[in-house]
């Protein structure tokens, strides 16, 4: 039964294969003689053995002089303690490490941290779904809705900070004023709960519709009819897409997850500088702020340096975690 | 050959010409952070140096916030790049002395052939820019905190004025709230630190750090978690958390919510006048800082910034730094900066002249930063400030005292955290600097 099913298809393919014109169907053919379209890639490599690095060297020196430097630079200072102009340099071996980890101030910003990533990436992915599965279902001027929600994306980080902070400013702010009204006691100024809750908010606002354009697309190749056989079976629009359409785009939710916790944790420094500067009281001072803040704030440039080395490491854990479990598990073909 | 020899001849006539032209004014770079109103005031006082003679010309460029201006120092001297003047905020003093880039300012006036009367500089003014009597930096706009209030919620809530004493004024910012003449009877300020806690200790003379607040050395250790001054942050505690004083928060500059009328009162820089005069559209003045009762008050400490002359250049150009430096110092110069900046003049003449224009009459507040500045003699507590690091100490002083604001720890235990943090960074800095000044 089931080779026999096979065989059919098989033949419709070729059916469709013969209908085509010839370069197309060249191709078509190709898969066939498998073994020898391989060999041809192999047998396209650079016989000159200089070639590929010029080819490759205008990334390189772009690398070199923005990442590699950088970092040995910051590897070197992070065991320095050394005066902001560089007129004296000791040696400190583990000092600024020491300090840091020793540092109450730096393990709740770890925590901040935590807190804020994890929030950001519930809240921007669960609004984007909404919002992608809401766009889906409108027949007319799906177009407009999709513009207007992808706008955002294109506004700079430091003014939807600014935009933010002004809006739910306790004392000034059109929001901060509506909320008042409604009985409900906010002030970011001195309630360190607001404070983070309001740099989650600029933060996830900057980032939903990065989540929503990926979602979109994901949901779109969905198969139809899978959907549709799903839909005579008697399942509504909330199970389908609980049912099938989740399940099925689970690859990009998961890349998702992890483009937003880098987000979190390296991108939302201007947001933070703009909406709340790390406080009050250093509540909401997420470490990469911190690393500004210590280096080009308070001129501290080892603990700044031996901060920028732990994210570095972080940075290299997070992307080895994503290579090792998730790329190797998630099919990127929906 | 005749021709040719014409032609190189007038060839070199002509380059000499550019030359002697480009030497005839030499110009030289000005990074400061004065923006808005201020901003434009730098650019006229340089202009009226530029025009006042032909040789040197001054180009000043704005560069940011006072952090950004040093950042971009920094990056510029380290990149050989530098300035020839850079001016910094009056808490980056030993970052700026001891960083092996300046050239002190009277060592430069002295070999330039200038005879400058240091002794006719305002005492708070020197003691805090000099190393033994010699001042390292130019001092060029100098404030220090005073209190300006609105006059008509004061009448308003049955008050003449406020209160000298924090003692009379408390229960008069209390009434204002009380009574429903305004939401907020206090803002405050963004630098709270300098105008809350350093002045008030020198102000009522207790002391903040040994050693003469760092004066004498750099082992000194911070005290500030000590007696009046735990009160007084108890104190700021009890208005921030009965609403009495608010706080303004990001996207809009304390001083604002004073002249949109909303607030009654601020503490702040007597610089503030220009936003003040501007902007406020009722009947305000403002007053000397409010002090504990049973106490003389004893001089405010200054803020601001200093002009900082950077190494790496040619006698040339200092020549044309110091003689910049020489026309601010003049009386004429301190006069009209004064007035149409509101930052105190440096030196007594200036104040003199001013006084003799009948200027106090007109604008009795512009007087009060002044006379709060000479008032008394100064003590070790009211001398000045040279701390290490202060960036640094200055934003863990501040996290953990609005910590203490928003109730995450007792005031005490507040104060001992920023006293510990601060002297870390202090002993830090003697760590790096051992044997300096």
């Amino acid at each position: 039964m089931l080779a026999r099913n096979s065989e059919g298809l098989a033949l419709t393919a070729n059916a469709d294969a013969r209908r085509l014109r010839w370069p197309l169907r060249r191709r078509a053919d190709a898969p066939i003689r498998g073994g020898q379209a391989e060999s041809g890639l192999k047998r396209a490599h650079f016989t000159g053995s200089w070639l590929p690095f010029w080819l490759l060297a205008p990334q390189l020196f772009i690398l070199l002089l923005f990442f590699f430097i950088p970092s040995v630079r910051a590897l070197l200072q992070a065991f320095q303690l050394t005066d902001p102009f560089g007129a004296t340099t000791q040696w400190v071996g583990f000092q600024n490490f020491e300090r840091l980890f020793r540092s109450g101030v730096y393990w709740s910003s770890v925590q901040v941290t935590l807190l804020f990533t994890l929030a950001q990436n519930i809240l921007t992915l669960s609004v984007a779904l909404v919002l992608a599965f809401a766009t889906n279902h409108i027949a007319r001027g799906r177009g407009a809705y999709r513009t207007i929600l992808l706008l955002p994306y294109a506004i700079a980080p430091a003014i939807a900070g600014i935009m933010l902070a002004f809006l739910f400013n306790p004392r000034v702010g059109p929001v901060a004023q509506m909320l008042q009204g409604l009985g409900f006691d906010w002030d970011p100024n001195r309630n360190s709960g607001h404070a983070l809750a309001l740099i989650v908010m600029a933060a996830s606002w900057k980032h939903i519709c990065y989540n929503y354009i990926f979602l979109v697309a994901a949901l779109l190749s969905v198969p139809r009819s899978i959907l549709e056989s799903a839909y005579l079976d008697g399942a509504g629009p909330i199970q389908r897409f609980l049912r099938i359409c989740l399940p099925m785009i689970s690859p990009t939710l998961f890349f998702l997850v992890v483009i937003n916790f880098v987000y979190g944790l390296f991108e939302t420094f201007a947001i933070v500088d703009a909406t709340t500067r790390g406080g009050p009281a250093g509540s909401t001072s997420i470490l990469v702020y911190k690393v500004y803040q210590d280096g080009f704030v308070t001129l501290d440039l080892g603990s700044s340096a031996a901060q920028s080395v732990v994210l570095m490491a972080l940075a290299l854990a997070l992307t080895f975690a994503q290579f090792r479990f998730i790329e190797r598990r998630v099919n990127y073909s929906v | 050959m005749r021709p040719i020899h014409a032609v190189l001849a007038g060839a070199g006539a002509l380059l000499l010409a550019g030359l002697s032209t480009a030497q005839a004014a030499t110009e030289i770079e000005f990074w400061h952070a004065m923006s808005g109103a201020l901003g434009e005031r730098v650019d006229e006082v340089v202009k009226k140096f530029n025009d006042s003679q032909k040789e040197y010309v001054v180009k000043a460029i704005a560069k940011g916030t006072y952090d950004e201006v040093l950042n971009g120092t920094i990056a510029a001297y380290r990149a050989k790049r530098q300035p020839e003047i850079v001016q910094s905020n009056e808490r980056s003093f030993l970052t700026m002395v001891n960083s092996g880039a300046i050239v002190p300012t009277a060592e430069l006036m002295a070999e330039q052939g200038y005879k400058v009367d240091w002794s006719n500089f305002i005492k708070p003014v020197v003691s805090y820019y000099a190393i033994n009597g010699k001042l390292q930096a130019m001092p060029f706009n100098s404030s220090t905190p005073i209190l300006f209030y609105n006059r008509d919620h004061f009448k308003a809530a049955g008050f003449d004025k406020p209160g000298a004493t924090w003692q009379e004024l408390e229960p008069q910012l209390d009434a204002i709230k009380a009574k429903g003449v305004s939401k907020c009877a206090m803002v405050l300020p963004g630098d709270y630190e300098w105008s809350f806690l350093e002045n008030y200790s020198a102000v009522n003379d207790i002391p903040y750090a040994t050693r003469r607040n760092g004066l004498d050395g750099l082992d000194a250790t911070f005290v500030f978690n000590k007696g009046k001054l735990v009160g007084q942050v108890e104190r700021m505690k009890r208005l921030v958390s009965s609403g009495v004083m608010q706080i303004a928060g990001q996207g809009v500059i304390p001083v604002q919510l004073f002249t949109s009328g909303e607030c009654s009162t601020i503490i702040a820089s007597t610089a503030a006048h220009a936003a003040v005069v501007a902007a406020a559209k009722f009947d305000w003045s403002a007053t000397e800082l409010p002090y504990e009762q049973g106490v003389t008050p004893k001089n405010s400490v200054i803020g601001g910034a200093a002009l900082w002359t950077l190494k790496g250049h040619t006698p040339e150009k200092y020549k044309a730094v110091a003689a910049f430096y020489n026309f601010l110092a003049q009386t004429d110069t301190q006069v009209w900066w004064h007035q149409a900046t509101g930052y105190v003049p440096v030196t007594v003449a200036a104040y003199e002249a001013a006084k003799a224009q009948g200027y106090y009459d007109k604008s009795p507040t512009r007087a009060i930063a002044v006379v709060q500045l000479m008032r008394g003699t100064p003590s070790d507590n009211s001398l000045g400030f040279r701390i290490g690091n202060s960036n640094q100490i200055n934003v863990a002083i501040m996290e953990e005292v609005s910590a203490a604001f928003l109730g995450r720890k007792p005031v005490q235990q507040a104060l001992d955290d920023a006293v510990n943090r601060g002297n870390e960074a202090l002993r830090r800095y003697e760590q790096l600097n051992a044997g300096k000044k």
